[in-house]
């Protein structure tokens, strides 16, 4: 394994057995895998409950997408996501929640992040899959940004 | 149809928080809003999904659309509301 990812999702970043007691502890959960792989400081978790405090980052398709506050920044090593599974669902402020994908970014990298998460999303078949999923090469695989770009 | 295009002023750009702000006040008007990056694609813009999907930045320019009753006023409303800084407000009725 290289030092830095090229990707921003670090195949040891992807778990898909996870259980949480409550939206908190799920966040605190990919705040912890965050800081594992090298990406962000520990006081990015603060941020990023901070930050869901503030409003949810629930975004539909039983997913959430925990990140910082935008003071947080200087607690980002590099741009990375990570992605939780938890199969037995998190309650998120009534919303069930089966996958959170956590964001840390420098800079604009999020908004080029979440555009292709949000793409990949949209299509309700991959969001299925992604909530299904039982291999970390499946997660992988189903957030390549770079499968097929939509023609200009 | 009715239009309006507008520039993001969100310091973060139209992403998580400013974008969330944004799809609630759509989903309050009612109307059917659907919003684009130049000639891209019009999406729903009551869609969290469709609009972070845009990845429209800070000083992107986004354009509206809505058709029907009241249109015109929804549009003005919705473009004031981008035109603003929203990390630095509070949501509004959040």
């Amino acid at each position: 394994m290289a030092e830095t990812a090229p990707l921003p999702l670090d195949p040891r970043a992807v778990r898909l057995n996870e259980e949480a007691d409550g939206r908190d502890d799920a966040i605190r959960r990919c705040g912890e895998v965050l800081v594992e792989v090298g990406a962000v400081e520990a006081s990015y978790i603060d941020a990023m409950l901070e930050r869901e405090r503030s409003i949810s980052t629930y975004v539909g398709e039983g997913v959430a997408i925990p990140h910082g506050t935008l003071v947080a920044k200087d607690a980002v090593h590099h741009d990375a996501i990570c992605v939780l599974r938890f199969p037995g669902g998190v309650d998120w402020d009534g919303e069930q929640v089966a996958v959170c994908v956590g964001i840390a970014a420098r800079g604009d990298g999020h908004i080029r992040l979440l555009s292709e998460l949000a793409q990949i999303l949209l299509e309700p078949e991959q969001a299925q899959a992604l909530r299904e999923a039982t291999e970390v090469s499946d997660v992988i695989r189903l957030l390549q940004p770079s499968r097929e770009e939509p023609s200009e | 149809m009715p239009e309006r295009t507008v520039t993001v002023a969100s310091r973060s750009g139209l992403h998580a928080r400013p974008a969330k702000i944004f799809v609630q006040a759509v989903a309050r008007q009612g109307t059917a809003v659907r919003i684009r990056v130049g000639d891209g694609k019009p999406v729903p813009a009551n869609s969290m999904l469709a609009v972070l999907s845009l990845g429209a930045g800070h000083g992107t320019e986004v354009t509206l659309d809505a058709d029907g009753p009241g249109a015109e006023e929804v549009l003005d409303s919705l473009a004031d509301l981008l035109s603003r800084d929203l990390d630095a407000e509070e949501a509004p009725g959040a």
